[in-house]
């Protein structure tokens, strides 16, 4: 009798425990949470880490997702395609980004560093938050081109992906918000702040040289209101005097706004390892970090939107005066915001 | 031993038993069944049936989706019952019977007497739990703008006919962009009579959405002044305020 008891009370305690929806039983491994650290000079970050807190297995998963063509409708394209870990995870030298069946899209590619800081993304602000940035690109016909409904019938049948899944997310489900919760623990983790500037502002013994300083010094006058503080953005939108391109005729920050006074209006992107990231500018048409300049000392043209600083007192379009000199300065400057520790990171990197 | 081997069966049939009703709640299920029409008549859904709107413009509808979500019931005593949020997202699509009603299960055995529902996706409290769960379906019925993250909360499409004018295309397409423009809605409808949820009562609740009001609510919007909507900060959240006015519960059945 004693027995027969013993037995209905393993008969109930296996029944319940394999009542979930999987025919079989998947021993989850331990997944190791992963160190979030935040650099000493950078600011707070805007992702809640605490929702979705990096692991081991969902880095993992995160990283294979982005090197991944199955998520795009050629199986070729990658996020990795066009986010190349060379240049800062950026289409290198390509004007504006390739995708599917070498369709051309519209803007280039921004680069992929210290995104757990930033408030909003793409070049006009049409996505609000990290995880749902990826949906852009992934749906756009002329990058990705695919939908999520046949990424994850594809993924389903990956006995890799299963496995992965179910390591890094307690409910095992293949499923989007675990697809993007996946990719965004992949892209919290990839902080830049290890460049020649970091370890002088963080008085770790570097020093600039004498025209580096004085290039520092210039850019603090010059260019630091709009390319602020340690992520050398505001993250506002401004019109910067660019020519318009009627190939184009990019709206920028209205497409999301639908207000007039937002027309051609971009955001004001970080500088961080802008030495690899050309070419430069929402459309790619400047090579050299020395067009760049030229452009803001005398490219401009006039527009409504046009930023407010870029004017003189009468209200001329006055861009940004600099000499030759000045502007050699400044480049040696911005060159010391190249952080090769990050371009060499073999946690990120796809071999 | 026959006494022991019925023992032995008993037990394992109460060990498969116990798991019934383990994956089972003890609530009930409400069905909401959601009717689109042009005053009481229903819509239907064709470019040969006009109706008139308050701009004294003849129009027909050739489509009509939105988007429902975080259902929230309301008992008496104003206690709420919320619906999970993960789950609590739908596509309304007047094309597809099956969409336009809603299988609510495991609800709080009570009685109700209000609905609470959201007009779109509330973005500005990103992120939502289970919201990028339902990109899969918004994207199949096209509802997710094609440059942004966001969902469009409202696609009404057809074609009209000003006063005396050629008939045109119109399209009207709202939902919340970045973080500047917020269309999303809460909408509280009363029910005529009270709702009783048990295991045994599953009752179905008619919300009938007069689409009418999309264009004459508390704003009134003519075709002829704008045929398109689309990332309009001026009409859009005028023509998501009209929707706000659009739902009303037709009948009850307990």
């Amino acid at each position: 009798m004693k027995f027969l008891v013993y037995i209905g009370i393993i008969l109930f305690g296996v029944a319940c425990n394999s009542s979930s929806d999987n025919d079989e039983y998947t021993p989850i491994p331990e997944n190791k949470k992963l160190e979030f650290k935040i650099p000493s000079n950078f600011p707070d970050p805007t992702y809640d880490i605490s929702l979705n807190p990096p692991t081991e297995k969902g880095f993992e998963l995160g990283k294979k997702l982005f090197y991944d063509g199955r998520l795009s409708s050629d199986g070729v394209v990658s996020c990795g395609f066009c986010h190349l870990q060379d240049f800062a995870f950026t289409h290198h030298t390509h004007i504006v980004s390739h995708g599917v069946d070498g369709a051309l899209g519209t803007r280039n590619a921004l680069p992929l560093h210290n995104l757990a800081f930033m408030e909003e993304f793409t070049w006009d602000g049409a996505v609000s938050h990290l995880d749902q940035q990826p949906i852009v690109p992934i749906t756009a016909e002329v990058e990705m081109n695919e939908t999520f409904a046949s990424i994850l019938k594809k993924l389903e049948n990956e006995p890799e992906y299963v496995k992965l899944f179910a390591e890094a997310f307690t409910d095992q489900k293949i499923n989007t918000e675990n697809m993007l919760k996946a990719i965004s623990q992949f892209v919290v983790m990839m902080i830049s702040a290890d460049s020649k500037y970091d370890k002088i502002e963080r008085n770790e013994g570097s020093v600039f040289t004498e025209e580096e300083q004085a290039g520092f010094d210039l850019f603090q006058s010059k260019c630091a209101s709009c390319h602020k503080g340690t992520l050398f953005t505001d993250q506002s939108y401004r019109n910067n005097g660019l020519p318009i391109d009627p190939e184009y005729n990019d709206i920028g920050r209205k497409r999301v706004s639908g207000l007039e006074e937002d027309i051609y209006k971009f955001k004001v992107p970080t500088l961080r390892n802008v030495r690899l990231t050309f070419p430069y500018m929402h459309d790619g048409r400047f090579f050299t970090l020395r067009q760049v300049l030229d452009h803001y000392s005398d490219g401009m043209v006039d527009h409504e939107t046009l930023d407010p600083m870029f004017r003189d007192t009468e209200n001329n379009v006055e861009g940004i005066p600099m000499t030759d000199i000045e502007k050699e300065q400044i480049i040696a400057f911005l060159e010391t915001l190249t952080d090769d520790d990050y371009i060499n990171d073999n946690r990120f990197s796809e071999f | 031993m026959i006494k022991k081997l019925t023992l032995i069966i008993l037990i394992v049939c109460s060990a498969l038993f116990s798991c019934k009703s383990d994956d089972d709640n003890e609530g009930g299920t409400l069905n909401l069944e959601f009717n689109n029409s042009i005053g009481s008549e229903p819509v239907v859904l064709s470019d040969k049936i006009s109706y008139t709107n308050g701009s004294n413009e003849s129009y027909t509808i050739t489509e009509l989706k939105y988007i429902i979500s975080n259902i929230v019931l309301i008992k008496k005593d104003g206690q709420e019952f919320v619906y999970p949020v993960e789950k609590s997202y739908f596509l309304i699509n007047d094309e597809v019977s099956d969409s336009k009603k809603i299988v609510l299960k495991d609800i709080d055995p009570a009685e109700y007497s209000k609905i609470k529902f959201g007009f779109g996706v509330d973005q500005s409290k990103y992120p939502l739990n289970g919201v990028d769960n339902f990109v899969p379906t918004a994207e199949e019925g096209n509802m997710l703008w094609s440059w942004s993250a966001g969902y469009i909360f409202l696609k009404f499409e057809g074609t009209f006919t000003p006063q005396g004018g050629e008939v045109d295309n119109f399209l009207i397409h709202v939902g919340s962009h970045g973080t500047t423009l917020d269309n999303y809605k809460e909408i509280t409808v009363e029910l005529s009579e009270k709702v009783s949820i048990s295991e045994k009562l599953s009752p179905t609740v008619s919300i009938q959405a007069n689409i009418a009001k999309i264009l004459d609510g508390t704003n009134t919007h003519s075709l002829a002044a704008k045929k398109s909507i689309q990332v309009d900060p001026e009409n859009a959240p005028k023509i998501a305020e009209n929707v706000t006015s659009m739902f009303s519960v037709a009948k009850v059945s307990n």
